[in-house]
């Protein structure tokens, strides 16, 4: 025993239960984030439950635990119908429950605002088309297909309003510009522009009483519904984005319904102050502000390693440049934030709309947080990753190589892009991925620089110049800060952060693990082992 | 052709190889200009305050010879105003000196002939005392323009203000009067005799509009510790304050109508100086006390103890003294700071940061001064009939290297504090902004967080680098590379919604895990030992140890979880929260300082344990080899020989481990309760610096005090981890080169 702890291999262990430990953290993160972010899409079932006082509850079975007052189990249960009854969630304490059903024709309705209803379906009136199907169930599916063309027409008209809008509005633009170089030369300009606009804005109107009359007719159609305290509610069809029978469903149709719910997750826009919904604006901001900081933090890196690697000669300046290349990457991400506000928002933003967008003070063009900010400020927090990368990378390459090229006449130059970027590539691509996992996890300077909770518009559409590079956007880490921390009804917003963390979490993962691997290969590729 | 291709090239390379050195460069240049860029907006709160001569007026004699009884001057110094005794406003261009308009106050009182005295009630309203004791209430508007060719246009009106207007009495020296929020108002007389009126004029509106005018009126009939030398009333027209000439404040109530009650008398300094001047600082909490000895000191009542729940006046702030007896006091409208002079001089002092801000010497003693309704033009008229205007420029006059990092007694305050409040509803506000509690909470993280990760990441970058079986190491090592990766709001989120209400709901567990899993970790050892000379399988588990520990640790967790709800029924009477406040007296927080150990753990353990293990793996394997060779085992080697010769490497990883927490925004912002609170419980929640900047930041208004000190605590973020990498990049140069050469 003496010798046993004397040669140290309880400690040995001990330090084995240290990484225990660790990895048991990282598999409880990553668990967590799986369980709660998977699970959210399945249609689950709505369980009626009759109480001891006579009274009766629909809804989806969410927690289970031990009531820390008296100790009894209870059950936690969504029960919607935010509208009616205030709450979305509800605690029971199981020795309330009589019994325990599920309904067949329990129907789950998603509304276009308070979240989901659900209660029964009694009948659907239909003023205007007719109804041939016999359950109210199926009249309600088949009014819902009938009036599909005439919202897809309303959607089509709302499409050419904002376009009709955004064209009004940078005739507007033009007309400020033009009323600050001096009303009285432009007059006739800003007459005729006054007058294009106007036509804009009367058929912006027009079209506007269209989709609203549209509307309108849609809006007659109603489904009587009861929930399950008893109390009746007529919903237009308008409020009505999806329904569905979850008890009576079988298993694959859930299964559809669940990727019907991940295509409106990637693809849709969220509503409900974000708490429902998809989140395309998210994603899309995310990897349109990822792309653009590569551009611009992809040369910059990749020259610095090679001056590191190739150019300079080991002295006071090279230490100096290695310096400053760890304290680029120590810095905290907050004061790049901080820096950026200072320096791109208000030093840069601000000097470019005082020469260009005079007209346009005091509201600001380039002189306020966007894409273009946050892409160089996040540009500049993740060089260090594709200096290091590259330099890696760069210095993998055996000595011979270089050699026996400059041996045969090439110049330092020409060795470099004919010979070392191109077996320098998956090093490069490696930091690339890197930097790009970074700025796509990395929040805190964002929210100073550009992010918003709710973009109105992307930063890239079919309107000219397309890129809008002084666009706010959104992004999928800040996207779970304020939905998590910042939405008034926090405990309904938790199942949709913890898809959007999931996901995040999904990008960050494979990308890291696809750049970990790239540079794992092409270490082995060029390294031969010592000892 | 050859001979241009091969020019051709070299011209390439030469220029390739300059572009590329600067490139390089621009790494260098980037973190300096960081540095330069944040500084340069934080810089300002330190600039010295100015004031500047803007225009020096001889006023005309047929103006001056008679009484002038009130000066003013408007924002851009372009514009100053005399009224002079028979009531009339002299508007004045300061460029020329010229006179631009005289206006003769509207609605004079019936029976009144000449002014006797003006108190300026601020916000360019005037009271006008006339000589038979009636009051009237003016607003004086003066206001500049310039055109785009460079002249300058004034526009002035003097206008009614009909809420204040008092009938004719007698005997009246001195004279307030207050508007009371659609009530009517108050005046307040000093009466020859040194006798104190109190005169409210109320006013009630039945439901038919009918006005209903009721006329109250108390005379002072408390005892006087002295004859009254000053007298002021704060702007709601409650708390009436006097000084005498022995040196006594006076504090009394005069709310409700018809009733004078002394709340207080207090002697204002031990050798009882007359008090020459009273001045509420805006804000209307603290008074400004200037006595004959030059001594000014401002005051607010708090609690005293013996005192009960009566609050008392009490000497809280001592600015710089003038040499003269203080003769007037005047209040800055915008903030806290106070214009005060004696015979020849003018001091300028800011109350809360106790900064004498400047000192301005007039040509010639001072007569009367006034400032501007901004309070950036001071206007002094001097005894030689020049009227003199000053252009203030003080930035931030509420910071200081005290205020920042020093105690500050706050208004409202019971004792000088270390306090974190950048803004409150009101503009009177006087902002906190200490940053020793934001200083405080960055450290109490990072330390909770370094506590719980150095030696979690240590001690597994040791075994991965020296135990574990290589094959497993190239699977490892990745995996926890991934874990770097996982950005930080993922952490704050899971810690701050999921982490916190579990741990909320067992806090116990968490010491129990303490305990317990190293006490399975030892049973596991004792077992290993039988196991392992008893089977086969030594061979095998060699290398691989840990995977035996994980279900070891997870029933450990498990275990503690299980005991701790035993624990917390028959120990802590079923709720140790609850215990803790009762018999301990600490306050548990949701989001306390336990969750930020792990969360804020769990980010930097990964970063630890990369940099260790490669410094741990970068040992020379020839000295491990000769270790072994004479028959150390593998722990003796790893302990004795690598870890040593690794120092520096590791040392160096736990340096930028720190660097890393100390600047962590997302975790801290999310799991923490983010209250700027200075305790040391862990129970209890904090605000770091960094969360700091991320909550104020969107709400601070360009160039604002509060935008330049959130500038500053980014400066301060930057130097800190600046030293930190640097120093940690110096220790592993340094190893590199010790071992560069195998």
């Amino acid at each position: 025993m003496k010798v046993f702890w004397k040669t140290g291999e309880p400690y040995v262990l001990a330090t084995g239960a240290a990484l225990a430990v660790i990895l048991v953290m990282s598999l409880t993160l990553i668990g967590t984030v799986m369980t709660n972010g998977l699970g959210y899409f399945w249609p689950r079932a709505l369980v009626q439950f009759e109480l001891k006082d006579g009274s009766r509850v629909l809804g989806q079975i969410t927690q289970q635990e031990k009531n820390p007052l008296s100790g009894e189990r209870r059950l936690q249960l969504k029960v919607g119908n935010r509208d009616i009854f205030g709450q979305d969630f509800r605690w029971i304490d199981e020795k309330e429950i009589t019994a325990r059903s599920l309904p067949a024709d329990a129907v789950l309705l998603e509304r276009r605002e308070h979240g989901n209803y659900f209660g029964m379906l009694k009948d659907v009136t239909a003023e205007g088309i007719t109804l041939t199907a016999a359950t109210p169930y199926e009249k309600l599916q088949q009014a819902r297909k009938l009036v599909a063309g005439k919202i897809d027409a309303t959607a089509k008209i709302k499409k050419q309003m904002s376009d009709l809008n955004y064209a009004a509005e940078s005739i507007r633009l033009k007309l400020q510009k033009l009323e600050y170089d001096g009303k009285e030369q432009n007059a006739t300009a800003i007459a005729e522009l006054t007058a294009v606009r106007e036509k804009k804005m009367a058929e912006f109107t027009t079209l506007n009483e269209q989709a609203t009359a549209t509307l309108a007719e849609i809006g007659k159609i109603t489904a009587r519904m009861t929930d399950a305290a008893g109390g009746s509610k007529e919903i237009s069809l308008t409020e009505i984005i999806a329904l569905q029978r979850p008890n009576s469903m079988s298993f694959l149709t859930k299964c559809g319904a669940y990727l019907e719910r991940v295509r409106e997750l990637l693809l849709d826009d969220p509503r409900e102050s974000n708490t429902e919904g998809g989140l395309f604006p998210a994603i899309f901001g995310t990897v349109m502000m990822v792309l653009l900081m590569s551009v611009f933090s992809l040369p910059f890196g990749v020259i610095a390693a090679i001056y590191l690697r190739e150019y300079a000669r080991d002295g006071l300046l090279t230490r100096m440049v290695r310096i400053a290349v760890n304290n680029l990457a120590g810095v905290p991400s907050i004061v790049y934030g901080v820096f950026g506000l200072g320096f791109f928002v208000y030093g840069i933003g601000g000097s470019i709309d005082s020469l260009f967008f005079p007209e346009r003070l005091p509201t600001p063009t380039f002189g306020t947080g966007g894409i273009l900010w946050s892409s160089l400020t996040l540009a500049l927090l993740t060089v260090p990753v594709v200096i290091v990368a590259t330099e890696e990378s760069l210095a993998s390459i055996p000595k011979g190589i270089r050699e026996g090229s400059l041996a045969l006449g090439a110049t330092k130059f020409q060795t470099l892009t004919k010979i070392l970027l191109p077996m320098a590539t998956p090093g490069i691509m490696t930091g690339l991925i890197l930097s790009m996992a970074r700025a796509a996890g990395e929040v805190a300077p964002l929210m100073i620089v550009g992010v918003v909770k709710l973009a109105p518009t992307l930063p890239f559409d079919a309107n000219f110049p397309f890129f809008h590079m002084d666009r706010k956007f959104m992004h999928l880490g800040f996207h779970i800060y304020d939905v998590g921390f910042q939405s008034p009804n926090v405990e309904a917003a938790k199942p949709m952060v913890y898809v959007t963390t999931m996901l995040l979490l999904a990008i960050v993962v494979i990308a890291s693990s696809t750049a970990i691997y790239l540079r794992n290969r092409m270490r082995s590729k060029y390294t031969t082992s010592t000892f | 052709m050859a001979q241009n291709f091969t020019d051709k090239s070299r011209r390439n390379d030469r220029l390739a190889e300059i572009l590329i050195r600067i490139g390089g460069l621009f790494v260098i240049v980037s973190v300096v200009w960081i540095l330069v860029m944040i500084s340069r907006v934080a810089l300002p709160l330190f600039y010295p305050p100015s004031a500047k001569i803007a225009a020096t007026v001889k006023v005309a004699a047929a103006i001056s010879s008679g009484k002038v009884l009130a000066i003013g001057s408007e924002e851009n110094q372009q514009g100053a105003f005399l009224l002079d005794e028979s009531g009339t406003f002299h508007f004045f261009k300061l460029a020329d000196g010229s006179l631009s308009a005289s206006i003769k106050a509207p609605a004079v009182p019936t029976g009144a002939t000449r002014l006797a005295a003006v108190e300026y009630l601020g916000k360019s309203a005037c009271n006008l005392l006339w000589d038979n004791g009636a009051i009237s209430s003016v607003a004086v508007a003066l206001t500049s323009a310039k055109a785009k060719d460079g002249t300058i246009t004034l526009t002035h009106d003097v206008s009614v203000k009909e809420d204040i207007a008092f009938a004719a009495t007698s005997g009246v020296v001195q004279s307030f009067a207050r508007p009371i929020e659609g009530k009517g108002a108050v005046r307040i007389d000093r009466l020859s005799g040194d006798r104190l009126r109190v005169s409210h004029q109320l006013v009630e509106k039945d439901l038919l509009g009918t006005e209903k005018r009721t006329d109250t009126s108390a005379d002072l009939t408390d005892p006087l510790p002295g004859r009254l030398s000053a007298v002021t009333v704060d702007a709601k027209g409650h708390y009436l304050y006097a000084g005498t000439d022995t040196g006594w404040l006076l504090r009394w109530d005069i709310s409700e109508a018809g009733t004078i009650k002394l709340l207080e008398s207090t002697p204002a300094s031990d050798n009882h100086k007359a008090i020459t001047s009273l001045t509420l600082v805006l804000g209307d909490v603290s008074l400004a006390v200037g006595d004959a000895g030059g001594a000014l000191t401002t005051w607010f009542p708090i609690k005293v103890a013996g005192s009960g729940e009566d609050r008392r006046l009490t000497r809280i702030h001592t600015l710089r003294a003038n040499t003269g007896a203080t003769a007037f006091i005047i209040a800055s409208p915008r903030d806290k700071t106070l214009y005060s002079g004696d015979s020849d001089t003018i001091h300028v002092d800011h109350m809360t940061s106790e900064r004498n801000l400047l000192t301005i010497k007039p040509p010639a003693a001072v007569t009367h001064t006034a400032l501007s309704p901004k309070g950036n033009s001071l206007a002094a008229l001097d005894s030689s009939g020049t009227l003199t205007v000053w252009k203030m420029a003080i930035p931030h006059p509420e910071i200081s290297f005290g205020t920042l990092f020093g105690k500050v007694w706050y208004e409202g305050y019971d004792k000088p504090e270390y306090s974190w409040q950048s803004s409150a509803a009101n503009d009177d506000f006087e902002p906190k902004m200490s940053l020793v509690p934001l200083v405080f909470g960055t450290i109490k993280a990072t330390l909770c967080a370094m506590l719980f990760a150095v030696p979690l990441a240590l001690l597994a970058a040791l075994y991965t680098s020296q135990f574990m079986s290589p094959k497993l190491k190239g699977r490892i090592k990745p995996v926890v590379e991934i874990m770097a990766a996982i950005p930080s709001v993922v952490i704050g989120f899971l810690a701050g919604l999921w982490l916190a209400p579990l741990i909320d709901k067992s806090i116990l567990s968490v010491f129990m895990s303490i305990v317990i899993v190293p006490l399975m970790l030892l049973v596991t050892i004792f077992l290993w030992k039988r196991i392992k000379t008893a089977s086969p399988l030594q061979k095998v588990t060699r290398g691989h140890e840990f995977i035996a520990m994980i279900p070891v640790v997870i029933l450990g967790i498990y275990l503690a979880f299980l005991l701790s709800g035993v624990a917390e029924t028959t120990l802590f009477a079923g709720d140790f929260k609850q215990w803790l406040f009762s018999t301990l007296g600490i306050r548990y927080d949701q989001r306390n300082s336990i969750i930020i150990a792990i969360a804020l753990g769990f980010a930097v353990i990964p970063i630890i344990f990369t940099i260790a293990e490669d410094a741990l793996s970068n040992v020379p394997r020839n000295l491990t080899a000769a270790s072994l060779a004479l028959g150390a085992s593998r722990w003796q080697t790893a302990w004795r020989v690598v870890l040593p010769s690794a120092l520096p490497g590791v040392f160096s990883a736990v340096m930028i481990g720190f660097g890393r927490a100390i600047g962590e925004t997302m975790i801290v912002l999310m799991a923490t309760g983010n209250t700027p609170i200075l305790s040391w419980s862990l129970f209890n929640g904090l605000r770091s610096l960094s969360a700091n900047i991320a909550v104020e930041i969107p709400e601070a208004p360009l160039n604002s005090s509060l935008y330049r000190v959130l500038f500053l605590s980014a400066v301060l973020l930057f130097i800190f981890t600046f030293i930190i990498n640097t120093g940690a990049e110096a220790l592993r140069q340094r190893f590199r080169k010790k071992y560069g050469r195998y």
